[in-house]
């Protein structure tokens, strides 16, 4: 399917009549909010980008239609973490049909539940078991009925192959869709426990499926954001600013008017709450580009902006808002009475998110008349985005237009990664602001060297730790004291805390101005915290002449750290050793981490030549509780393992006079299908422990387990990142 | 006004100058060729020009004028099912070699390329023909499976396993 003139932009599911009016069938509702616990319900009201607040009323979750077939409704959004088959794995089991009757709709404002955004490993651990809930609720329903028209207690039947069957007489036997077709069914998911299949029940959960969607994705016919195109579609070339913060002062179109396809240029002026904004919108996508590169714009910029060599004294000076994360004891008598104290301060550098598809936006305003809307109706607003957070940008939409959201239609397409930066998308107010002034439907996508400049980054970091132990070697005092920059606290404080058992603690996490706007990346501050805990962690062993693997084990409590650790070290052929002492070009490392309730544990060997860490093999093992998807799950660990061997050995945004210097991928270098490491994965979760998430653990510990068998490899102990910038070049193994 | 075949159809394009990658995109509507850096540098969207792989996003529809073009949508037109995909999409299918996705169609095409050129490529090979990939997700193990997958000579069980 070709995207040209798909009015729907191939959102799944769309053909559905909006508000949910079914017509026949057997429709579940339910409240939005489960599972979530209070306090995160009131930080979503507090923290700046969370503006979405949750509908009130119950939301259509799961609809069994009169012809069998069975469509799930979730607002979370498919950027790549198999989200949309793990739903419709958990919907097939607990339902009882076949995978190939589940249709799953995301992220499209109009059809699914509200939702807050899709971060922070949280659909398959909320929604998730929501859907299950819903599914469960359903096949209770149709026992109910089936009961009913076979004349038998519902006691005596069973559900299978999207079937009602008497028990060991399966001749008897009604399909959902005859139990369904007729009237319609309504049913609400009870606000208590709901019966729930058992590990030992499950058919689908726990097996290898691969993708729902994975054809679309090889055949071209899945749609993305920039895959959107209207009949009548403008394109648009915005003008970005130059630099940081640049203001645009004034603007002279006259010559970009007269090039051919150019339908106007916009110059929106600064009004409060709203920035300027200006664009050639032109029939073709080079004729905007051609028409907006002679259109002369005054820039005023601000003047004597840092540089990347600024960014740790800032951090250092500017450190507020400390939060002690983690305290006992008292960390600085501890320090002083141990009999060996380490110190060392670790750099963690600003990193670029770089997702594949850079983003874009389609808008579109329609006429009540052509809406069907009623004589009076206002205009309806539908935009198509890649985001992240599809309620919050119908709030900032409706917000910026002063309409009801319930005129706002946000439809999320396929999206070519997201990793948390697509949570921030001013496209979309963009495409909409242009539309309206256009008439016309607008696109509006950034470049590569866009995408960069004008993103958010990974807050750098600087992470300093003292650290002492007893005479016999035993962790005594540790002190962790963290400046994260940005405003947002709650990346900086994200796996900052210590899992090893230590008399004396204190974790301090401060933010810190920032020269670069921050925002989410994968696993958000937990990635960064956990390079310098578990790299120091390395220093303190080699120093005791003791192993990695067995200092950890006699430090950790929790037996959910013991099991991945034991498995990535069995998994690995771990040889208990002491980390540096020949180096020979060749080393390993282990580092572990937790991470949104999940745990991991990586050993990695490593081969040093030069100035290049070549990465051979890691072994990792993870806990995600109950796995709904072993092989998404692998998929996830392995991606996580790759994208942040970037970060590790290679990636870091130099920027000057708030310009990004290294904003493509010439000079700003992800890893590449030749730095992949031989991956195993080893899945060792409690299946009765509640699913949690999965996207964040391979990036959490990668960076110190590299960083460690570099040590053990070179002797050189890097403690910042990336590491290849600071290895002194050695010979090679 | 340059001709050329598009997935076997004959074609005019308006303007010698018009890139290949909008021309490919905006006016034919082959939406599954993706734009990822607009340098060369990330193989998102590469087609074939005469079996040969070629970023779209560096060259013009004149410079391909006379050319055979195959997108994505060329290997296996219409195919819903796995049965009916080009075997190197099977591949990629059935290691699920992908996440998001968007970045598959070019490795898709190269390796296309790869094997009509080499059936039985050495890990190297398959390292140089996909190297100038990029795969944000970092699906490289699965892509490297699917490709060796994909050069088993026929009748050969699957290997499967590790990335080495």
């Amino acid at each position: 399917m070709s995207a040209a003139g798909d009015e729907e932009g191939g959102a799944a599911g769309a053909t559905e009549p909006a508000g949910g009016l079914e017509v026949g069938g057997l429709a579940v509702w339910g409240d939005v909010t489960f599972g979530i616990p209070d306090r995160l319900r009131a930080s979503y009201r507090t923290t700046t980008y969370f503006n979405t607040t949750p509908d009130e009323q119950m939301q259509r979750w799961l609809v069994v239609r009169p012809d069998g077939r069975v469509a799930a409704f979730a607002g979370k959004v498919e950027y790549g973490q198999g989200v949309r088959s793990g739903f419709a794995m958990e919907v097939a089991d607990e339902l009882r049909v076949p995978l190939e009757a589940v249709e799953v709709t995301l992220g499209d404002t109009d059809l699914v539940p509200w939702d807050l955004g899709t971060f922070g490993s949280g659909s398959t651990a909320y929604v998730g078991l929501q859907l299950r809930r819903a599914a469960a609720t359903a096949r209770r329903a149709l026992l109910d009925i089936a009961a009913d028209r076979l004349d038998l207690p519902a006691s005596d039947l069973e559900c299978a192959d999207g079937r009602v069957m008497a028990a060991g007489d399966p001749a008897r036997s009604l399909g959902y869709g005859e139990l369904v077709a007729g009237a319609p069914h309504r049913e609400e998911i009870p606000d208590g426990d709901v019966d729930l299949l058992g590990p030992g029940e499950f058919t689908v959960i726990g097996s290898e499926r691969g993708r729902v969607d994975a054809i679309g994705r090889v055949t071209g016919g899945a749609v993305y954001s920039r895959d959107v195109l209207l009949p009548g579609l403008l394109y648009a070339a915005v003008l970005r600013p130059p630099s940081l913060g640049a203001e645009l002062r004034s603007l002279d179109a006259s010559a970009a008017e007269r090039l051919p396809g150019v339908v106007r240029v916009v110059h929106e002026a600064a009004v409060e709450g709203h920035s300027a904004l200006a664009a050639v919108l032109a029939e073709s996508d080079e004729q905007a580009e051609l028409a907006a590169s002679v259109v002369q714009a005054e820039w005023e910029e601000r003047p004597a902006q840092p540089s990347r060599w600024d960014v740790p004294q800032i951090l250092l000076d500017s450190a507020r808002d400390t939060m002690v994360t983690q305290e006992a004891g008292d960390a600085g008598a501890g320090l002083a009475a141990a009999a060996t104290t380490f110190e060392g301060t670790y750099y963690i550098p600003y990193i670029s998110i770089a997702p594949m598809e850079p983003r874009a936006a389609v808008a579109r305003w329609e006429a009540a008349h052509l809406t069907g809307g009623a004589a009076g109706e206002q205009e309806r607003l539908t935009v198509w985005a890649g985001t992240q957070r599809p309620f919050g940008i119908r709030a900032e939409l409706a917000e910026h237009f002063g309409i009801a959201e319930a005129r706002v239609r946000v439809i999320v397409p396929e999206i070519g990664g997201g990793f948390g930066g697509k949570s921030i998308y001013p496209l979309a107010v963009e495409a909409a602001r242009l539309a309206r002034a256009a008439g016309r439907p607008v696109r509006v996508a950034l470049s590569r060297v866009e995408e960069t400049q004008h993103s958010t980054f990974r807050p750098a970091a600087l992470i300093s730790i003292r650290s002492g132990v007893d005479a016999e070697g035993r962790l005594a005092a540790w002190e962790f004291t963290a400046s994260h920059a940005g405003e947002r606290a709650l990346i900086g404080r994200r796996g900052s805390e210590s899992p090893y058992t230590a008399p004396h603690v204190r974790v301090a996490v401060s933010s810190a101005d920032s020269p670069l706007p921050v925002g989410s990346y994968r696993s958000l501050g937990a990635a960064v915290n956990h390079f310098a805990r578990e790299a120091h962690v390395d220093e303190i062993t080699a120093a005791l002449g003791v192993d990695p693997v067995e200092w950890r084990r006699r430090h950790l409590e929790d037996p959910r750290y013991h099991h991945v650790l034991d498995e990535a070290a069995r998994r690995f052929g771990w040889q208990p050793a002491v980390s540096g002492a020949r180096p020979d070009g060749r080393g390993v490392g282990v580092a572990v981490g937790i991470d949104v309730g999940s745990y991991v544990a990586l050993c990695v060997a490593v081969e040093v030549q030069g100035q290049e860490v070549r990465v051979e093999r890691v072994s990792a093992a993870i806990d995600c509780g109950l796995t709904v998807n072993p092989d998404g799950v692998v998929n996830q660990v392995e991606g996580g393992i790759m994208q942040g061997l970037g970060g590790t050995l290679t990636e870091a945004i130099e920027f000057e006079g708030g310009v990004v210097l290294n904003p493509g991928f010439a000079r700003y270098r992800v890893p590449r299908i030749h730095n992949t490491p031989r991956i195993d994965v080893s899945i060792v979760g409690d299946p009765t422990v509640r699913s949690t998430g999965a996207g964040e653990l391979g990036i959490v510990p990668i960076a110190a387990a590299v960083a460690n068998a570099v040590y053990d490899a070179t002797g050189q102990r890097i403690r910042e990142l990336p590491l290849q910038r600071q290895l002194q070049p050695v010979a090679g193994a | 006004m340059p001709t050329l075949r598009v997935n076997g159809e004959q074609r005019e394009a308006p303007l010698a100058a018009r890139g290949l990658l909008s021309y490919l995109r905006f006016d034919l509507g082959l939406t599954g060729t993706k734009y990822g850096c607009g340098e060369g540098l990330c193989g998102a969207c590469t087609v074939l020009v005469d079996g040969q792989p070629l970023r779209a996003c560096m060259t013009s529809v004149g410079a391909v004028a006379g050319g055979d073009v195959t997108t994505v949508e060329g290997l296996a037109p219409g195919a819903q099912s796995l049965e009916e995909l080009h075997p190197v999409q099977r591949v990629f299918v059935e290691e699920t070699a992908m996440q998001c996705g968007y970045c598959i169609p070019g490795f898709v095409m190269s390796t296309v390329a790869l094997l009509q050129r080499e059936p039985h490529p050495s890990r190297e090979q398959v390292q140089e023909a996909l190297g100038e990939h990029v795969c944000r997700c970092g699906t490289y193990v699965r892509i490297l499976r699917a490709v060796e997958r994909a050069s088993e000579p026929a009748g050969e069980p699957a290997r499967g396993g590790g990335a080495s």
